[in-house]
This record gives structure tokens, C-alpha cells and sequence, in this order.
């Protein structure tokens, strides 16, 4: 009895243990009666692990944006970013056409992007302190290990959300 | 009992009030565009606060150098130090209409009346085929720019701009900043405290 409780208990207590550091669920739902539904989820320790890690496996060269215009607009980026962070929430863009409304809002910390047509919805949350964090250095490079300690910081965020006429695709980090 | 009941729910209502139309009121400056198209039925609201823009125009490159400052130098046609000279001038001068063009094609006006600079553009519209009624193609810009913007922006040394000065100016603006109406299209920018541009703004 007591083999068969620590059988069970181990991978329960590891599994709880996971959960409780955070997972991206990745849930995509196609529409129709056939429609198949997948379910990812993806232990957010594994994700910041491999980001640690990732400058001692990858060549430093993969982890940098290469000189170009984007690389001169960072520090342009990053102070907008950083405003941002600072200012209050408000609607910062609503573009009404015919048969399609985009309305950026920030919400808190974060950037809330929402695209409404016809047939399609599109929702996507952007964490300021993350996009801020994902921002390469001014010489270009990818800082993962800062990027790894915010993801962290953004649970209980839905980050995506398409609605597809019938299909689905949802991305939370619970 | 009823009389009280209701004084009292009347006084709580306009104790809440305040607070429900300061709702929007962040206490900060926010800039705001307003691009209304009716041709393509597009309507484009773009509400920045201050801070913001402060931010974009600090750090932006080409335009602005590392301490804020705007080169307007030769190559622009006037030297800024004839300007700062110019702008002392009609200072001194107080309100008046500077400058008056008056064409077939359009009117043009700037003058200085208390604390602005107005700017009006009034395109007139193209005669019809055959001198018929002319119909297409009026166009009416206004541009109000206060005084102490340009008192910042030329606070600046040599042939440079001042250009944080005249933001840190634009942040106590509150108004319309420019309206361009044709009649395609209808332009607005604007600045006050609402973080989103309320029905009575449009």
C-alpha cells in the first residue's frame, strides 16, 4: 500500500510542482463535426530552462538581429516601451472600416491588440515588461536569460486568442 | 421617510458623478488624431499620452540629436538665428495678421492674435465644366500654434531647435492643435486629458 501511495504521489507531487511554476497552454479547436481538438500544454520551466541555456548550446551569432535599420530603431523601441509602461491606460488606436474594427488599448502592464471582421477575431495580449525583456541589446543581441526570468511574470495572461469562422486557436500561460 | 430616502439616494448620485466623468480624466496630457474618411467609411482615433510622445521625439534619430534639439541650419532656407530675430520682432508688434495671400486657387492667412499663432488655408474650390457651380475641391486648414510653443522651440542655441523645451510646452497646451476639412476627409489633433476621444470631441 505504501509502494502504490509513493508510486502515484511522486509523479503527482512533480506534476503539481510543474503546474504550480506556471505552463503555456497552447489549445487550437478546428470547427465542424470532424473537427479535431489539440491540446499543448508546455511547463513554463521548460521554456525558461531552454531560454537559460540557450547562449551555452546556440552560436552567439543566431542570437543576435543582424545590423540593419531595425537594429538602429531599438533604442527608439525601448523608449517607447518604456513610456508606455509609465503612461495610464487608455485607447491608443481604434481604426473603424467597413467591415473591420482594430482597437489597441493598454490595459495595465500590458498592450491589448483586438482585429474584429467578418468572419475572423483576433485578440492578442502583449505584456509590456516581456516585449521590453524580448528587445535585443543595442548591439543586437538576444537577451535570453532576462527574456526566461519575464516569462515568469506572465501568468494568468491569455496572450492569444483567433476566432476563424469555426476554428479556434487559443494561447494562455495558466 | 420617502422624501429622505430619496434626497439621500440623490445625494449620493451627485457625490458619484464627478467621479464617473473624471473617469477618463487621467491628469495627463494625451494627444490626439482623428482621420475620418467618408469616401472609404474609415475612421482612424489615435490618443498618445505626452509622455509618449515626448519619448518618440527624444529618441528618434535622424531627426532630433542627443540632447532634444532640432538643426534647422541654412540648408532649410533660413537661418535660425534670423528667425529667433523675426519671431523678437513681431513680438514686440503684438496681434496682427502677418501675412495675407489671396488668390484664384486660395486664401491664405497667418496672424498672431493673443497668446497664437493662427494659420487658415481656405482652398476654394475647382469651377465645374462649362463654368458651371464650383463644387470639388474646397479645402479648409486651420493651425492654432501658442506662442510660448514657438517661444520654446527657438529657446535652443545656434541652429538648433529646442525641441524638448516645446514638448515640455505642448504638455500644458490643451485645444485643437490643427483642423484640415475638405470634402473627402476631415483631420483633427488635439490635446487634453482624456484618455480616449469622448463623443463630444469628435
Amino acid at each position: 500500500m505504501t509502494k502504490l501511495a509513493v508510486i502515484l504521489g511522486v509523479p503527482i507531487a512533480l506534476l503539481a510542482t510543474v503546474a504550480s511554476l506556471g505552463v503555456v497552454v497552447v489549445d487550437v479547436r478546428e470547427g465542424g463535426p470532424d473537427g479535431h481538438r489539440i491540446v499543448v500544454p508546455v511547463p513554463l520551466v521548460f521554456a525558461q530552462a531552454a531560454l537559460a541555456i540557450a547562449p551555452a548550446v546556440v552560436p552567439a551569432d543566431k542570437l543576435r538581429i543582424p545590423d540593419n535599420e531595425a537594429l538602429e530603431h531599438i533604442g527608439l523601441a525601448r523608449e517607447v516601451l518604456e513610456a508606455l509602461a509609465q503612461a495610464p491606460d487608455g485607447e491608443l488606436v481604434r481604426v473603424e472600416e467597413r467591415d473591420e474594427l482594430v482597437v489597441i488599448t493598454k490595459e495595465g502592464r500590458s498592450l491589448r491588440v483586438r482585429v474584429s471582421g467578418a468572419k475572423e477575431n483576433v485578440s492578442v495580449n502583449v505584456p509590456l515588461h516581456l516585449a521590453l525583456q524580448a528587445l535585443p541589446d543595442e548591439q543586437g543581441h538576444i537577451r535570453t536569460a532576462a527574456l526566461a526570468g519575464a516569462l515568469g511574470a506572465v501568468r494568468f495572461t491569455d496572450l492569444v486568442d483567433v476566432q476563424d469562422g469555426n476554428d479556434h486557436v487559443r494561447v494562455w500561460v495558466w | 421617510m420617502r422624501k429622505s430616502i430619496l434626497a439621500g439616494a440623490g445625494l449620493l448620485a451627485l457625490s458619484i458623478l464627478p467621479a464617473v466623468t473624471a473617469a477618463a480624466q487621467t491628469g495627463t496630457a494625451w494627444l490626439h488624431v482623428r482621420v475620418e474618411e467618408a469616401k472609404q467609411a474609415s475612421k482612424v482615433a489615435v490618443n498618445l499620452p505626452m509622455t509618449v510622445v515626448e519619448a518618440v521625439l527624444k529618441a528618434s534619430p535622424e531627426m532630433i540629436e542627443k540632447h532634444g534639439k532640432i538643426h534647422l541650419g541654412e540648408e532649410h532656407g533660413m537661418k535660425m538665428a534670423d528667425l529667433r530675430k523675426a519671431w523678437k520682432a513681431l513680438a514686440e508688434v503684438g496681434d496682427a495678421e502677418l501675412v495675407t495671400v489671396e488668390s484664384e486657387e486660395e486664401n491664405v492667412k497667418v496672424m498672431r492674435k493673443g497668446d497664437l499663432v493662427q494659420v487658415f488655408v481656405d482652398r476654394k474650390p475647382k469651377p465645374g465644366k462649362d463654368g458651371k457651380a464650383a463644387t470639388k475641391g474646397a479645402e479648409e486648414v486651420r493651425v492654432e500654434v501658442p506662442v510660448s510653443l514657438v517661444d520654446a522651440f527657438l529657446s535652443g542655441e545656434g541652429e538648433e531647435g529646442n525641441i524638448q523645451a516645446a514638448v515640455a510646452e505642448l504638455q500644458k497646451r490643451r485645444g485643437d492643435i490643427v483642423r484640415v476639412n475638405d470634402e473627402d476627409s476631415h483631420v483633427r489633433v488635439w490635446i487634453d486629458e482624456q484618455n480616449t476621444q469622448s463623443p463630444a470631441g469628435k
